[in-house]
């Protein structure tokens, strides 16, 4: 991987970012904004007239859920899927016999998907109906973005194992349920729960947590996985990469 | 040299204890054509692959465009252009949207896009989606990709196989177009008539060995062992003649007699040259 050219750099962020709204992979986001809007009227409705507050803990819940589906199955699926796609239908090959980098179509394929998961989470923070402090919303995209960042390269790295988009799908949905499941169950039992603390979605749905009780204070513990995380998941990266581009499937 | 494109020397390649190139030379100049023709299987695309920076030789050097193949790297690709089966377009893309991307990956103006559509006869396609195209528009969408960025060096792999003869024919007159231009083409086909058409020299590839190299005219003359004519006669019969002292004899006596319609000589085709040089046919 070598320089960036800001033409071609530029031609592939436009194309990867387009393809985001297409019907294939705007549902993802749209899904997890719906599933907490779902929740909260769910919840709502469950806990009497309709109109009382829900209580924080359910409120974490169904924001939660969105927050985490949103971070795991756009990350994954639209960076996974979509490079799936490109070795399926031999536009890859296309793109690297055009003088387009490694790097460059890294940056391409990974920075809108991020771009759209931040943005999706800010969103379902509002329609949630939280009110956030300034220090509040700071956290909230601060952690958001490096949790897009882990299942971006995540995502990456499993759509350069798999040759085409079955493959991907089969081979991301058991990473998936586990980052989604693990921490919504994770009052069930302390292992849960202590597994659920390493991954990226658990220490997201703390945060979540803490953010509705009112409480910003960043999770030291919680960051330092984060941040080890994305070390794995760029160095895991690379290493599939060097061996074979991104054609190893 | 100058002008020297492409050269190969001595390259081989084998996947693990096959051998599936072995021992090939050959170069390229500007506005030249140069045909690798062989039988399936004979090691073709392996050789584009290895020309284009996809795939490493197992000895020898190739030099694309001065550069060494092993230093390749992706800035190549501004100067070169590839055309193979791999080559995918975005099928959801429309038309012009495919060229667009490219164009702009390639820093190339836009205004190009329109005319280079209008050359490859898809101008009003333009809106199509790509995915929709039938398989001759979606090879000229290809091929006109792969020349957006005016390209010093042309790599096609077998670019009419499967195609009908009159996209063939639209593709061949592009070619001989671009050839003028001077753009150097390197073209793989197993298909004679379209390398004794296009090529300035033809490399005969037979597993894995280059068996003849010349123009397609040399070899088959150099394989014209048996002279034949082929005669029309007035009356409507007729003869073939071979270059024996009594069939000369009765050749010009016909001439002189004024009976002879048409008179034709049978040179081999590559077809027949490569049946003698290998004992194979082509398809
Ligand atoms: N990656 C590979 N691993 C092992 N063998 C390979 C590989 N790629 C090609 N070969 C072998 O190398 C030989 C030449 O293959 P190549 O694809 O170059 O033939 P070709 O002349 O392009 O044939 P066709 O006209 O069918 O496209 C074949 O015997 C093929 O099986
Ligand atoms: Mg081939």
């Amino acid at each position: 991987m070598k320089g960036i050219h800001k033409n071609k750099l530029g031609a592939v962020l436009e194309m990867k970012g387009r393809a985001l709204f297409s019907k294939n992979f705007i549902i993802m986001p749209l899904f997890s904004i719906g599933i907490t809007l779902l929740l909260k009227f769910l919840y709502q409705s469950m806990g009497g007239n309709g109109s009382e507050a829900l209580s924080n803990t359910l409120l974490a819940t169904a924001l939660g859920m969105g927050a985490v589906m949103n971070i795991t199955m756009t990350g994954i699926l639209c960076t996974g899927m979509a490079l799936a796609e490109e070795k399926e239908k031999h536009t890859l090959r296309a793109l690297m016999t055009s003088s387009v980098n490694g790097l460059e179509f890294f940056l391409g394929s990974i920075l809108p998907v991020v771009a759209m998961m931040l943005a999706v989470n800010a969103m379902i923070m509002v329609v949630a109906g939280v009110s956030l402090s300034l220090t509040g919303w700071a956290l909230w995209l601060g952690m958001s973005l490096l949790c897009a960042t882990v299942s971006g390269v995540l995502g990456m790295i499993l759509g350069i194992c798999a040759k085409d988009q079955v493959t991907a799908s089969t081979v991301s949905t058991v990473p998936m349920l586990i980052l989604v499941l693990v921490p919504s169950f994770r009052g069930l039992n302390a292992t849960l729960n202590r597994i659920g603390g390493l991954l990226f979605t658990g220490v997201l749905q703390n945060m979540i947590q803490d953010l509705v009780e009112g409480k910003a204070s960043v999770d030291v513990a919680g960051l330092g996985v984060i941040l080890g995380e994305i070390v794995l998941a760029v160095g895991v990266f690379l290493y599939v990469y060097r061996k074979n581009g991104y054609d190893a499937g | 040299m100058i002008n020297e494109y492409i050269r190969l020397e001595h390259i081989s390649k084998s996947f693990g204890e096959t051998e599936v190139l072995k021992d090939l030379n050959a170069s390229l100049h500007k506005g030249e054509i140069l045909g690798f023709l062989g039988p399936s299987g004979a090691g073709k695309t392996t050789t584009i692959r290895i020309l284009t920076g996809q795939l490493k030789a197992t000895q020898g050097d190739a030099y694309v465009l001065d550069t060494h193949v092993k230093n390749i790297d992706e800035s190549i690709y501004e100067q070169i252009g590839i055309v193979t089966d791999q080559s995918g377009v975005y099928e959801r893309l429309s038309v012009y949207d495919n060229l667009r991307y490219f164009a702009r990956i390639h820093g190339v103006e836009l205004k190009h896009v329109e005319e280079l559509l209008t050359r490859v006869g898809l101008l009003e396609h333009k809106k199509k989606p790509a995915g929709k195209l039938s398989k001759g528009q979606a090879q000229r969408l290809v091929l006109a990709r792969a020349v957006l960025h005016k390209p010093k060096v042309l790599f096609l792999d077998e670019p009419t196989s499967g195609l009908d003869p009159s996209t063939a024919q639209d593709i061949h007159e592009l070619l001989l177009e671009l050839k003028e231009e001077g753009m150097a083409v390197f073209l793989t086909t197993h298909n004679m008539e379209e390398a004794t058409k296009l090529c300035d020299h033809v490399a005969l590839l037979n597993k894995g060995e280059i068996v003849e190299y010349g123009s397609p005219e040399e070899l088959c003359l150099r394989y014209n062992r048996d002279k034949q004519y082929r005669v029309l006669l007035t009356d409507g019969s007729r003869l073939v003649l071979r270059q024996s002292p009594e069939d000369v004899e009765q050749l010009s006596r016909l001439l002189q007699e004024d009976r002879v319609n048409s008179l034709h000589s049978c040179e081999p085709t590559l077809e027949s040259v490569f049946l003698t040089v290998t004992g194979r046919t082509l398809q």
